[in-house]
């Protein structure tokens, strides 16, 4: 009997918390007419803002996954002394407020060594658009690397192996055998990083200053608007926001089954 | 010259070291490594094969160090128990895998690769997946991706341990007449680890003991088997074998070892020399000499007794032959078994193996 009760209530907590987050969702949809929001989508700001975030996500990405790919070989691959410090470090940022995160950017970027130093190359990165991709950089790296270094792992080195034995240098398996086997884990981390990037808000807020049609992506498009009280624009950002987030999890999901699932 | 030297070779992995190891491979060598689990079998292959930075000693092939040379630069293909075939490449592009390092010639990658798979009777399943391969197909696969590149030497680890005994059967013989008839440019050597004596006897034409990281012995298949230098490897070994000439064989076949000759129900072609294996629990102990069912009935003369776990292993003189038997501290007791005792061994024919 007690059992029983027990099994009743998880499963209840689990149809609750999934009718609201689906109550949530539907609301953001359907508070708002369509002719609005087509038209809070028109507006020139909508317009900037979404270019903004695609442009940037893209790029933070991009930028991401390649660095991602370094780091988890190195982790996954390689013993060297201060592995295990690179390690926490890496992981710190997921810990770590947004916010601060920004704040701790902003002041590296500001007018120490590295700042002037960045700066005299004509490299700006505080409260530019630049600035937006450094901030989503840092925040989705420590995920993307994750999930890579998950990925790399799972593969058994002994395949890495038996291509050094037929002939491979180091960087030839890496680019034959070690990247196409860890291709699901590295569409994830891009799905991964790409939500990351296109939502990331407090960071991104802090070091590029979150200016009017300037430094202004989605996410600072739902929050300026909502602070001036304009519901509709903020409310529009947002659908934006989870449209796309969701239709790039559903791109590279088809993506993924095409190619099929890598197992040997 | 020989073809593969390992020097004094140290291997430092931090828990686990491979001590000294010395051997020496020549050309169209079939050498077998055999030792209990965690001696250190798989370090050492992937040791010639590149794969861990050495300590100390050398590795010498085909007259050239190569103690530092990268695994890609060596011409030393590797197979390993469970195939590692690329799962992102088909059954063509895994065997084509390193001929496309070799050549960028796509009529002579086709011609190559076809003529390996048929060797292994594998060239009708070219552009399989090869997660729809069975275990003996993949493994066919892995040794035609490894043979492929005309290696110097094929290292093999536990190459047919994932397959069921049928399998394995067919695949040795496959393989034997593969990398026989394929090797011609390089007189390619196998080094092939295994815990299968059937490996050993079916394939091998030298073995080396390895146990805690080092070479315990290494010879001729007969030196290993028949004539084993310390107790470990006779330990280890476990069976008795014996080797000895056929003398003839009707209803059952009398093979002469040594002073005594020793009967066995398997049958042999008179006049050829083969090796004969008696499990020690199969040897039965008398004081004196009565009705048996056993053709083999042979005086002996016991020379140590050693104490393990629960049971007593004796080392018997047979007029100059060493056996084997295993008893209980009971059954001792009752045959007042002391070293030096005089008794009588008895085996029956069909307990005695023809191996090879
Ligand atoms: N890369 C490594 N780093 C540290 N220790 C290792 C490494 N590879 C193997 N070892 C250790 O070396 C020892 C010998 O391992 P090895 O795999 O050579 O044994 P083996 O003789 O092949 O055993 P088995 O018959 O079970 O395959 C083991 O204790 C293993 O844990
Ligand atoms: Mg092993």
């Amino acid at each position: 009997m007690e059992r029983l009760n027990f099994r009743i209530l998880t499963i209840s907590v689990a149809f609750l918390f999934t009718f609201f987050l689906f109550a949530t969702i539907a609301t953001l949809f359907f508070l708002q007419k369509p002719n609005e929001i087509i038209k809070a989508l028109k507006s020139d700001e909508m317009i900037f803002s979404l270019k903004l975030s695609l442009l940037t996500a893209f790029l933070s990405t991009i930028l991401v996954i390649l660095t991602g790919i370094l780091i988890g070989y190195a982790l996954s691959r390689f013993d060297f002394p201060g592995k295990s410090i690179v390690k926490s470090i890496l992981d710190l940022p997921m810990a770590f407020p947004e916010l601060v995160l920004g704040l701790a950017l902003l002041l590296l970027f500001g007018s120490t060594p590295i700042g002037n130093a960045l700066s005299n190359l004509g490299i700006r990165i505080v409260f530019t658009k630049l600035g937006i991709v450094v901030a989503q950089f840092f925040t989705a790296l420590p995920y993307a690397v994750r999930e890579i270094y998950a990925a790399f792992e799972e593969i058994n080195p002994r395949y890495e192996l038996v291509a050094r034995s037929l002939g491979y240098t180091e960087f030839e398996t890496f680019r034959k055998v070690t990247l196409p086997m860890a291709k699901n884990g590295l569409l994830a981390s891009t799905v991964i990083s790409f939500a990351r990037s296109i939502g990331a808000f407090g960071a991104v807020l802090i070091l590029a200053g979150g200016n009017y049609m300037n430094t202004e992506v989605l996410p600072i498009t739902l929050y300026l608007n909502i602070s001036y009280g304009n519901v509709g624009m903020a409310i529009t950002s947002g659908i934006v926001l989870v449209v796309i987030s969701f239709a790039a999890i559903l791109s590279l999901e088809k993506l993924g089954e095409r190619n099929g699932p890598v197992r040997s | 010259m020989a073809l593969l030297e390992v020097k004094n070779l140290s291997i430092d992995l931090g828990e686990f070291h491979l001590r000294n190891i010395s051997l020496t491979v020549e050309k169209k060598d079939y050498l077998a490594v055999i030792g209990p689990t965690g001696s250190g079998k798989s370090v050492l292959l992937e040791a010639i094969a590149g794969f861990y930075p050495t300590k100390a000693g050398r590795i010498i092939l085909d007259g050239r160090d190569i103690t530092t040379l990268p695994p890609e630069k060596r011409g030393i293909s590797i197979v390993y128990q469970d195939f590692m075939l690329f799962p992102h490449l088909n059954v063509f592009d895994n065997i084509a895998f390193g001929l496309r390092k070799i050549t960028s010639s796509k009529v002579e990658i086709e011609r190559e690769v076809k003529t390996i798979a048929e060797k292994l009777h594998i060239d009708h399943i070219f552009h399989r997946k090869v997660s729809t391969l069975s275990g003996g197909e993949k493994q066919r696969v892995a040794i035609a991706r490894a043979l492929v590149v005309r290696p110097r030497i094929l290292l093999m680890d536990e190459p047919f341990s994932a397959l069921d005994e049928k399998t394995r059967e067919n695949l040795r013989a496959i393989v034997k007449k593969a990398v026989r008839e394929y090797d011609t440019i390089h007189d390619t050597a196998v080094v092939h680890v295994t815990h299968d004596f059937e490996d050993v006897f079916a394939l091998a034409n030298k073995v080396v003991v390895m146990n805690a990281g080092k070479v315990v012995q290494i010879g001729t298949v007969e030196d290993i088997f028949c004539k084993p230098t310390s107790d470990f490897v006779a330990d280890f070994v476990g069976t008795n074998f014996v080797r000895g000439k056929v003398l003839e064989s009707s209803d059952i076949t009398a093979v002469r070892v040594g002073n005594v000759v020793i009967y066995t129900t398997d049958v042999a072609k008179p006049g050829i020399e083969v090796t004969l294996s008696i499990r020690p629990e199969a040897i039965i102990l008398a004081r004196e000499l009565g009705e048996s069912s056993a053709q083999n009935i042979l005086p002996a003369r016991v020379m140590k007794i050693r104490k393990r776990g629960h049971l007593l292993w004796l080392i018997l003189d047979v007029d100059g032959l060493m056996l084997r038997a295993v008893i209980t501290p009971n059954a001792a007791e009752l045959l007042g078994i002391k070293e030096g005792v005089k008794l009588y061994t008895m085996f029956k024919a069909s307990n005695v193996r023809v191996v090879g």
